[in-house]
């Protein structure tokens, strides 16, 4: 078998149509993913962004088979993981792993933290007995919690705390590669800033790839080395992620970028801001998907659908008019820098919360 | 025809006053909330003050159980009691004692003179009316008109919320509409009575950005167009430096810090906000990890004496988690809650 250069997980003209099949479903089809091709790199975190019914989170699950493909393939290290058997692809999950949104929900409130991460352990038939208690009480530490959290249930946990759950469970069966689906959304500001940094820790630790499903732009700009924006289903812009935030190409990515309150009163002023809501992806509308919200849509987009064109820096963008657009002064952040005094004292505050952590008290 | 003299009574009362008087048209005085049950001397909201002048924003910020939502909804008399009880304080809305009034005058000014909208429209909004009916109902409550003139006020807020084809959408029911025309409805309802005052409770978190944007801009030109004073509560501190004036900073129950938009942005004082601003990522280039608050909010049976923040905070000493430090004045009209403000003078050297 031969391993394809640095290109960890491929996605090919990935489709996912959901309903008007046989006697029982709905006779609507929704088209929540419609040809996406995409290719994740080797110890990257590669994000997908977009907003609600886009099938960011439809196309994260195909990512790992854990629904299956209406049409088009996956490829994790060169190889179709849509050809392989179920035993088969069972024994790859331990590689391929991923955390929810909402630790509510994705944990299951009659099982105890311990049978919870020790499960896919056990499973992958990775280690019994006392190693495996070892092994959980390990992981326990690893995503800042402790051993003696292990006996309790999901309940007695907060929503950061859980998410740390979900992550240890996710990390057990040693993966290459997990996917967060809005790993962070669910959480308040301060929590949500541990989680990123602890993703982020592990993912040095372990030589991981994350793949970050997210709508939250200023997270995605923080964690993530490329982006793939999406609407309706379709990939319409591909990117680096600074060439993205200095240049977005697309302008559903100006829209978005727009869109974005920024966290200064400096300059305050009324933004140019898409009109309408996103059209059902039961019935997206005919040439480019983006034409009825576009500010700069001509007679074209209305019949053509646009090709994911490749521009410089070998970015890719689904638009007819993007070189017309580029310049048209739309979408680029501006945030200002912070304030001297906010600078001076959040310099002082990391001083002192790092010498607050190596004091060593537990709970980070 | 729709009576405008009926609807625009209350506005002209205000619009006599010769001049916009010193008094603030909201005053909140150390305000504090009990849950039965909770150990004593926690309160969920405990010794809140503030004022809202006329035509301005307020926002409340802070996390989770910060108390921001308890105190707004006391403020609209929708508290829970029991087990929610008012242990102390008062808020003076046009001059009068929200907490005074009768549960009868209450339900005069609420919807009328105060309104609220929430988070989940499709929460607040009922499933089995249209939505014409739901806004006409608001209206006809306070209002001496008819059903026609009820339904034709409700057809004037669509239209002044922005939503495409009005006269179909009022016979619509909220699940034929999206996330953010319900919120457009919910807003259309709420300042459907010409309120002073609206209380918006996260009005934009369950919605998509570039709606969000959408919603925000509408608040914003309905409050220009307007005049009525807003608190907006949030956790978003985009949404707050784009629509506040003034900014209250919740921790545990308290305001930590209070001041202007551009005080609490440009020269944050608490050790709190200042740990909140470091933990949201910039939208500029990566600048290195996250700063991170350490811990949770600790439970109520666990919270110190002291300063609230005490548990968590890179600052503390031994004071902070005896003596609760006050609510002092950093510069006019900026204050902080914290034995060390300003840092840099009381923490600048590192042990």
């Amino acid at each position: 078998m031969t391993t394809t250069n640095n290109i960890i997980l491929e996605g090919i003209g990935l489709v996912k149509h959901f309903g008007g099949g046989g006697l029982l479903s709905s006779p609507t089809v929704v088209r929540a993913v419609d040809g996406v091709s995409l290719q994740v790199k080797r110890g990257e975190t590669f994000a997908i962004v977009g907003e609600s019914g886009c099938g960011k989170s439809t196309l994260g699950r195909l990512l790992l088979r854990l629904i299956e493909a209406t049409a088009g393939d996956v490829l994790y290290e060169g190889r179709s993981i849509r050809a392989l058997n179920q035993r088969d692809m069972r024994r790859l999950r331990r590689e391929l792993q991923i955390i929810f949104q909402d630790p509510f929900a994705s944990l299951n409130p009659r099982m105890t933290v311990r049978d919870i991460i020790a499960e896919p352990i056990a499973l992958h038939g990775l280690a019994h007995g006392e190693e495996r208690r070892k092994r959980v009480d390990e992981l326990l530490r690893t995503v800042g919690l402790l051993p003696a959290h292990a006996d309790r249930y999901p309940h007695e946990f907060s929503g950061g705390q859980r998410q740390r759950i979900g992550i240890a469970r996710a990390l057990a069966g040693e993966p290459k590669l997990i996917i967060g689906d809005e790993p962070v959304s669910a959480l308040d500001v301060s929590i949500q800033a541990q989680i990123i940094n602890l993703l982020e820790d592990l993912k040095e630790k372990f030589g991981l790839t994350l793949v970050i499903v997210a709508h939250d732009l200023a997270v995605i700009r923080h964690m993530s080395d490329r982006i793939a924006v999406m609407y309706l289903g379709e990939a319409v812009e591909l990117s680096e992620t600074d060439d993205l935030f200095d240049n977005p190409l697309h302008p559903y990515t100006q829209a978005l970028m727009t869109a974005i309150p920024v966290p200064s009163p400096v300059n305050r002023s009324p933004k140019p801001l898409l009109q309408g809501d996103v059209p059902s992806p039961t019935a997206p509308p005919p040439g480019c998907r983006f034409h009825t919200r576009c500010p700069h849509a001509k007679a074209l987009c209305k019949e053509q659908h646009p090709k994911l064109e490749t521009a410089e820096g070998g970015r890719k963008v689904a638009c007819h008019f993007w070189r017309d657009i580029q310049n048209a002064g739309a979408g680029a952040l501006a945030a200002p820098p912070a304030s001297p005094a906010l600078t001076k004292r959040l310099e002082l505050y990391r001083t002192w919360r790092d010498r607050q952590d190596k004091a060593g008290a537990p709970g980070r | 025809m729709i009576n405008e003299a009926a609807l625009r009574s209350r506005e002209t009362d205000q619009a006599v006053a010769p001049r916009p008087s010193p008094e603030p048209l909201l005053r909140v005085e150390n305000l504090s909330i009990r849950f039965d049950g909770a150990p004593k001397g926690v309160n969920v909201v405990d010794d809140v003050s503030f004022s809202l002048a006329k035509g301005k924003t307020l926002c409340i910020v802070g996390e989770s159980g910060c108390g921001k939502s308890v105190t707004a909804l006391s403020l609209m008399g929708l508290l829970p009691t029991p087990p929610a009880r008012i242990v102390q304080g008062a808020a003076y809305f046009e001059g009068k004692d929200l907490f005074g009034l009768t549960e009868r005058e209450r339900a005069d000014v609420r919807g009328n003179r105060t309104a609220m909208i929430f988070q989940e429209p499709m929460t607040s909004l009922n499933p089995a009316f249209t939505v014409g009916d739901q806004i006409a109902e608001g209206i006809m409550r306070h209002r001496k008109v008819s059903k026609a003139e009820a339904w034709e006020r409700a057809l004037e807020m669509l239209r002044r919320v922005r939503i495409p084809a009005p006269e179909k959408r009022l016979k619509a029911y909220p699940h034929e509409m999206s996330g953010g025309m319900r919120q457009r409805v919910m807003i259309a309802m709420a300042l459907a009575n010409d309120p002073q005052l609206l209380i918006a409770d996260e009005p934009t978190t369950a919605l998509d950005v570039t709606i969000q944007a959408q919603i925000i801009s509408l608040i914003r030109r309905l409050q220009e167009e307007s005049g009525m004073s807003m608190i907006l509560i949030t956790h978003d501190l985009g949404v707050v430096a784009e629509v506040a004036d003034e900014v209250a900073v919740m921790y545990a129950g308290r305001v930590v810090e209070s001041g202007s938009v551009e005080a609490i942005f440009e020269d944050p004082q608490h050790p709190y906000t200042i740990g909140l601003m470091g933990s949201v990522p910039s939208l500029g280039r990566r600048q290195g990890r996250l700063a991170t608050i350490r811990g949770s909010v600790p439970p109520a049976e666990l919270m110190p004496k002291g300063c609230r923040f005490a548990p968590r905070c890179p600052f503390a000493e031994a004071r902070c988690a005896t003596e609760p430090p006050p609510l002092v004045d950093v510069t006019s009209g900026h204050q902080a809650r914290c034995w060390y403000a300003p840092l840099e003078q009381h923490r600048g050297a590192v042990l």
